[in-house]
């Protein structure tokens, strides 16, 4: 059995090269399915009780999770692709349904839509710059 | 090979229920076949074999009959904790259940009625709610024919042990039949319907006195079935010689009105599923924050037209079966009334409306003091009080709605309903729900009939209260109370 990783909230992550972030959240709302190359790939706006974020489905992904989906994301990676900072599973992570609807959930501070700066103590690290927009620009939360 | 329990994709996480279950059957599977180990096991031990025989019996129907002649030999506990694993894996994972597990659990329902199974009841339970209400696909017009099936096939072990459930499987079939009879060109819903039809009238000619255990509720589902030929002789009975069903003490239908249906029959027609995203959306879910969880509930539960009756048991549910906390109702989480004007502006067939709101005001038109709750009556007042001035439609709607109540329910009884709604205005207005109707009788957008209406209910209540006091203690309409020894008997 493996040992449980802890679940961090997502208002603590904090875009890194690294496949770090263990987090449950749920699905917002998905966007458009594109190709990027021969993969299918969907922005996704997903939350928890203490911050919002763009997730990146790739693949299968794209088909399968929907608005509602509980998600417990294991080894997950956020970083910047193709200049948009998002949340995804990546190559070793792995994003799985655990249920739907009964989870709290907040849109703002959305974590993909605040300017990250390096840490002047640590250039490795990134640190909250500036709120570029306190919600989703693309995923407007409904009235 | 292992074969699965439910359909599940890779992205989902494997269900904990599952795993424990194939883990036992994994483990013990060589001692799954005859000849039987005779060695008493220890607790543990027990549960695990428990486990794997029922996980053999769900995953393997040729081995069936073999795994089920083991489990009667080893059962030390009357079959409880078989029954309660069960129990859960209905409530939980029903809808992903392999379809050939489904035929399997229906299998052992079937072997564990037999053995009067200790919890069986909850298990009949648990499937009854599994039937989702206005879905005519071919599965769950299969649980529907397998459940009444069942109960009527088990007629008198059922009678004799588990009745309340019987009274539940009337509720229920009952408020199908509303569905199927008003559906055409489905294949085989005609045998379905004459199933459920046999059903019920026999209960009900049968064992009446079991049938009045639902309360007022049954005239409810009864009346959504008048012009069905085989209940129109039953409503004639109910209405003009309810002798015909034979239970002492029940004169009039007017005893029946006087009972609240508790609870427990509201959650028969909402599923698991169903209930916890209701009671969710009322506990968790900010005043404001409610439109996504609104959407996706929709899109699961209302999306197909045929769907959407199910509102009508959803608002019961909503008044009847969740009763928030005064911590709740003084927080900024989404109040009931809300959820019920989202569910009013959605968009159904008129007699769906119309049914909404009765279900809406149901309690209302008998509301009795001494053996209704507020609570129930609370969502509807609160609804018309606050959709002033924006949704004064609403308002509108509803008060008319409430008037044809009053002036259509039962001609022949009038005075009992008027009395039920006045007495539901005055204690909501003694009990601080309301200060008072001013914000509607004061209001320019509503009709003066209406506003005259509501003035004079509340005066004639006022006037009729003082008469009261001076007269002796005389039982109301002269009829004896049915209601007392039939609410000991179910507890909300």
């Amino acid at each position: 059995m493996e040992p449980e990783t802890s679940l961090q909230p997502l208002k603590d992550i904090v875009p890194a090269a690294q496949n770090n972030i263990n987090a449950k959240f749920i699905l917002l709302d998905k966007g458009r399915v594109t190709l990027e190359g021969q993969y299918k790939t969907c922005l996704a706006l997903v939350a928890d009780e203490t911050a919002a974020v763009h997730f990146q489905l790739w693949g299968d992904e794209c088909d399968v999770f929907e608005p509602g989906d509980i998600i417990i994301l294991t080894s997950g990676i956020f970083s910047y692709s193709r200049n948009n900072l998002v949340l995804r599973a990546g190559k070793r992570g792995k994003a799985q349904k655990v249920g739907e609807f009964t989870l709290a959930f907040v849109e703002t501070p959305n974590l993909s839509e605040i300017r990250w700066a390096p840490d002047p103590n640590d250039p490795k690290k990134y640190v909250q710059q500036a709120v570029v927009s306190p919600h989703s620009r693309i995923f407007v939360p409904p009235r | 090979m292992v074969e699965k329990l439910i359909k599940r994709s890779i992205h989902e996480a494997e269900n904990p229920i599952e795993i424990t279950l194939r883990e036992a059957f994994c483990v013990l599977e060589p001692k799954l076949r005859p000849p039987f180990p005779l060695t008493i096991p220890t607790q543990e031990g027990y549960s695990n074999l428990n486990r794997a025989i029922l996980y053999g019996i769900l995953c393997e129907p040729h081995l069936a009959k073999v795994h089920v002649k083991h489990l009667h030999g080893i059962i030390t506990d009357g079959y409880e904790y078989f029954t309660s694993i069960l129990v859960k894996i209905v409530i939980e994972l029903y809808g992903k259940l392999v379809d050939s597990v489904k035929r399997q659990l229906i299998w052992v329902t079937h072997e564990l009625v037999d053995v009067s199974a200790v919890g069986y009841d909850g298990l009949l339970v648990a499937l009854l709610r599994q039937i989702v209400g206005g879905d005519f696909g071919e599965e769950n017009l299969w649980l529907c024919f397998e459940m009444v099936n069942l109960f009527s096939s088990k007629w008198v072990c059922l009678l004799e042990e588990v009745p309340l459930v019987l009274s539940g499987a009337l509720y229920v079939f009952l408020r199908l039949l509303a569905d199927h009879c008003r559906v055409m060109n489905i294949p085989k819903i005609e045998s379905l319907r004459q199933m459920e039809i046999a059903f019920c009238v026999r209960l009900l000619r049968e064992k009446f006195s079991l049938c009045l255990r639902i309360g007022r509720d049954l005239v409810r589902l009864l009346q959504d079935l008048v012009h069905v030929p085989e209940f129109r002789s039953i409503w004639k009975d109910l209405l003009y010689n309810p002798s015909a069903f034979k239970v002492d003490g029940f004169v009039d239908i007017s005893q029946i009105y006087g009972t609240r249906t508790s609870r427990w029959y509201f959650l028969l027609r909402i599923t698991p599923e169903m209930e916890s995203q209701l009671r969710f959306l009322l506990t968790c879910v900010k005043f404001g924050s409610q439109k996504r969880y609104q959407v996706w509930f929709a899109r699961k539960f209302l999306a197909v037209p045929e769907r959407t009756s199910v509102v009508i048991d959803i608002v019961r549910f909503i008044c009847c079966a969740h009763h928030p906390s005064n911590e709740i109702i003084n927080s900024d989480i989404i109040p009931r009334w809300a959820v019920i004007g989202w569910l009013l502006k959605y968009d159904m067939k008129h007699y769906v409306e119309a049914n909404l709101k009765l279900a809406l005001f149901y309690d209302w038109i008998f509301f009795d003091e001494k053996v209704d709750n507020i609570m129930n009556i609370e969502p509807a007042v609160l609804l018309m009080v606050h959709s002033i001035p924006r949704y004064i439609d609403i308002t509108h709607s509803l008060l008319e709605f409430l008037f044809i109540l009053l002036d259509n329910y039962d001609v022949e009884r009038k005075e009992i309903v008027s009395r039920g709604i006045s007495t539901a205005l005055h204690t909501l207005i003694r009990k601080g729900v309301v200060q008072s109707l001013d914000v509607i009788t004061s209001c320019d957008m509503l009709s003066p009939i209406f506003k005259e209406r509501l003035g004079k209910l509340l005066s004639d209540w006022q006037f009729q209260h003082r008469q009261e006091f001076q007269t002796t203690n005389i039982p109301r309409d002269g009829i004896p109370s049915f209601s007392s020894s039939l609410e000991s008997q179910t507890s909300a």
